[in-house]
């Protein structure tokens, strides 16, 4: 086995492991070499990538990963031997990577690097980690990455580069999509502070519990599309609110009151969608 | 690791050729094989260019005649007279029939065609011949597709002096994974190897590029975001799309199709100048085939000309004495097929509706294939976009099939000096894909008009104690009981370990790669177990062949409920 295709494999253990919330033990790895790569990985942990990417993982590195997955001590210090490789360099030119762009492709050979699952949504999107985005344009940076990762793009490359495309592109459609709506974006945020939101909660304050019965009421009997666009307004008009009320939060650093407004957030827009189906 | 020494093709009809190999070597070329007609497009080192026959025609009849047991085409084929089409010898409108069972309606709805479509209605494949020599030869739409798809690559051979290899070619939206394998297959047939484009979205491309080339024109840098929406209607099927175009890019925010074209409008308007025409036409032989075939084309003649006029005059002459003659007004027309045209708003609807778009927010409006000229066609659109003009950029015949070219040129990686091919086109799923569960429900889970590449994963649990086998049979379309939906195939699962029922996180993700390829991947686990019981499963779908109506019931009656699944609500 090649040495790039072992230590993506190896890497991929990391995360199906993370995933699984296997406890691996960090500090054990004294290598200083490593423990450079450990905050990265540390924010990886955090993220908890999501079992979709994880089969994606498995599949790209075939069963070794589920056969390794008892012997992490040995994938340690194999993996340490190779650390000094891991500074971000292309892998086919070994350009340095840019300080000031997240380095998702080779400037020099334009080759699609591997995926770097420490790098956030927003940092593809050269932002700050804000809920707030203001009104940047994510729709043309969208396409500006697809024009350089897309897969249609790099038949005529490597089956290595090609996974690389698929994988890259694939999570810049995942940063968009979560990105350029509030309600995904608030969700995401939170995850990345460590917290996992759960949409399916159920809501046990009975004050809002009234509410949304009564909504619920008014949207079935609403007799014409003026009425229903009246309620879509108001739905609107509170999503907004808590919208900012999500952000206040959480620049608080006040994450209950976060979470309760990502749940009311979270409900308004099921309203919203129950009155554009009807509309 | 060596080579193996032995490659054994697999026996599934669908690999005609590895999919993951590196596509397209040298430049493909696009194809449109429509219901009615087809052509096909090349890029010519800086621009698109569609090929002659040698009849000067760019678009051809997509017909197949046999004649003493040898098929020969519309491409090469010449025929002597119109009516030569209509002696039972003739196929057409294969493209409708291609992929379906017998009881699918539109299979029943091409039986007045003048050759032989017959049914069972069993859900297996029609059965579709031609008149020989007054001997039934039977055929199927991928034989015939293939002879079209064989007399174009000739062609392109002949004049672009070099070997055609790779295509290109344009398919319905409507059209389900198992009528693409069909497709393949006819592709295959052809010694081609193929990428489906669904049309409107070549025709999205191609408004990419003209867009992108306006903007370097007036000096606009990559020129701003534009949303078009895209109406493609052609003999067999309208689809609708939502592009937002931008820096050559164009994304695909919705799809919309139904198979619902100028051939309805045809048998609604003959049905209405011949209300008996069923059963006149009910036993077929060689007379009834004429007189129908006359009708058809009186007919159709008709409908082109009251694109340009009010009214028109028909006269045919239908033999044993009946004569039609009659005065059709362009409001009979419209009143006649008033559902078609509902349809045909519904499905503008339903796209701009998926796609989160205002009226609005619409940039242009784009209509081509051949039901474009029809002046209902234009002012509903026109009226639903609350515009004073379509988009005019384009000719409306070979929009589809120029834009499935600039994908081909795209695609195999040559690059143009001006920046002609600085395109790239995301495309979205057009159908849901997902399983059946929650008793004889269809749970999507990767929903409709998710942008590709793509893979989405939901959990389900058992609903026995000590359910040890689970029955996973995936469908792709948008009903919500299972079995109206397209059944993709099936495969159960083994070795879910014992535990009382609802435990079990039965994990389902769908996985779609940027050749296409859709792969199912199904494992059990028990909450708060590290490893799966089980190694996942992977399954490359579809895994189904002809006769697939019979297997869901089948599938149904044996097991029934014994090896279900429920979709898990995560309990935090």
């Amino acid at each position: 086995m090649s040495k790039a295709k072992l230590r993506s494999s190896l890497l991929a253990v990391l995360r199906c492991n993370t995933a699984h919330s296997t406890a691996i033990n960090f500090p054990n790895v004294s290598n200083s070499a490593l423990s450079s790569q450990l905050p990265s990985n540390c924010i990886s942990l955090s993220q908890l990538p999501s079992t979709a990417e994880c089969f994606r993982l498995w599949r790209s590195s075939r069963c070794e990963c589920l056969n390794n997955l008892r012997f992490p001590s040995r994938v340690f210090s194999s993996r340490s031997a190779e650390a000094s490789d891991l500074k971000l360099r292309c892998w086919n030119c070994g350009a340095a990577a840019p300080t000031s762009v997240v380095f998702l492709v080779c400037d020099s050979c334009r080759s699609i690097q591997p995926l770097d699952q420490s790098v956030d949504y927003f940092q593809i999107f050269g932002l700050e980690k804000k809920y707030e985005i203001g009104d940047v344009n994510l729709e043309s940076q969208y396409k500006d990455w697809q024009k350089k990762l897309h897969p249609d793009l790099v038949h005529s490359k490597s089956d290595r580069e090609r996974e690389y495309a698929a994988e890259q592109s694939a999570r810049v459609i995942d940063a968009y999509r979560t990105l350029s709506k509030p309600l995904s974006r608030a969700i995401y945020i939170l995850k990345l502070e460590g917290l996992d939101v759960n949409e399916e909660d159920t809501i046990s304050e009975p004050e809002l519990l009234n509410e949304i019965m009564e909504i619920r009421e008014a949207v079935e009997d609403a007799s014409g599309s003026q009425e229903l666009n009246q309620i879509q307004s108001q739905m609107q008009e509170k999503l907004n609110h808590w919208s900012n009320t999500f952000a206040k939060a959480l620049r608080n650093r006040n994450f209950d009151d976060a979470i309760s407004s990502i749940q009311r957030m979270t409900y308004y827009e099921r309203v919203k969608e129950e009155i554009t189906k009807k509309l | 690791m060596a080579e193996p020494i032995y490659t054994v093709a697999s026996d599934s009809e669908t690999t005609g050729e590895d999919r993951s190999a590196p596509i397209f070597p040298e430049i493909a070329v696009g194809i449109d094989i429509g219901t009615s007609q087809c052509s096909i497009a090349f890029w010519n080192g800086s621009q698109v260019e569609l090929l002659k026959n040698t009849r000067n025609q760019k678009i051809m009849r997509s017909y197949v005649t046999f004649k003493d047991d040898t098929p020969s085409g519309g491409v090469i084929n010449e025929l002597s007279h119109e009516y030569d089409m209509l002696s039972g010898a003739a196929i057409f409108n294969m493209k409708r029939l291609i992929g379906r069972v017998d009881t699918d309606p539109v299979v029943h709805a091409s039986k007045s065609l003048p050759f032989l479509v017959q049914t069972l209605d069993i859900g297996v494949r029609p059965f579709v011949a031609a008149l020989v020599n007054n001997v039934w030869r039977s055929t199927t739409p991928e034989e015939v597709l293939a002879i079209f798809l064989v007399e174009l690559k000739m062609m392109a051979e002949h004049q672009l002096k070099r070997p055609i290899r790779n295509v290109v070619l344009t398919i319905p939206v409507s059209f389900s994974r198992f009528q693409l394998t069909r497709v393949e297959r006819a592709c295959a047939m052809a010694g081609l190897q193929v990428r489906l484009m669904p049309e409107p979205t070549a025709v999205a491309l191609l408004y990419a590029q003209q867009q992108q080339q306006q903007a370097v024109h007036e000096n606009m840098g990559s020129g701003s975001e534009k949303i078009a929406l895209i109406f493609n209607m052609g003999a067999g099927y309208c689809d609708v799309a939502v592009s937002a175009t931008g820096g050559g890019v164009s994304q695909i925010k919705a799809l919309a199709g139904s198979p619902i074209g100028g051939e309805d409008l045809l048998q609604n308007t003959m049905k209405y100048l011949l209300p008996n025409v069923e059963s006149i036409f009910s036993h077929r032989g060689i007379d009834e085939i004429r007189r129908m075939g006359l009708l058809r084309v009186a007919t159709q003649d008709a409908i082109h000309k009251l694109s340009f006029q009010s009214s028109v005059q028909i006269d045919v002459n239908l033999g044993n004495g009946s004569k039609l003659c009659k005065v059709l007004s362009r409001e009979e027309f419209e009143m006649v097929n008033s559902e078609v045209f509902e349809k045909c708003k519904n499905l503008v609807n339903q796209c701009l509706h998926d796609a989160r778009v205002g009226i609005d927010d619409l940039s242009d409006v784009v209509v081509v294939g051949g039901c474009s000229n029809i002046p209902k066609i234009r002012s509903l659109l026109m009226q639903k976009s609350k515009k004073k003009a379509l988009y005019e950029g384009m000719n409306p015949l070979e929009a589809a099939v120029s834009g499935a070219a600039l994908e081909g040129a795209v695609a195999s990686g040559i690059a143009d000096p001006f920046g002609s091919l600085d395109l790239l086109s995301i495309q979205a799923t057009p159908l849901a894909i997902g399983i059946r569960a929650d008793g004889n429900s269809f749970i999507p889970i990767i929903p409709k008009n998710t942008t590709m590449p793509a893979r989405k994963e939901l959990v389900f649990t058992t609903v026995k104690d000590n359910q040890s086998e689970a029955l996973i049979v995936v469908y792709e379309g948008e009903e919500t009981r299972a079995e109206e939906n397209h059944l993709l195939g099936y495969f159960k699962i083994i070795g879910i370990p014992p535990a009382p029922k609802g435990l079990p996180e039965i994990t389902i993700c769908m996985d779609i790669d940027s050749s296409n390829m859709l792969r199912v991947l199904a494992g059990a686990r028990l909450p708060g177990a590290h490893h799966p019981a089980t190694p996942f499963m992977e399954v490359k779908m579809p895994t189904v062949d002809d006769g697939h109506g019979w297997c869901a019931e089948a599938l149904h009656g044996k097991y029934g409920a014994a090896m279900d699944l429920v979709s898990l609500q995560k309990k935090s």
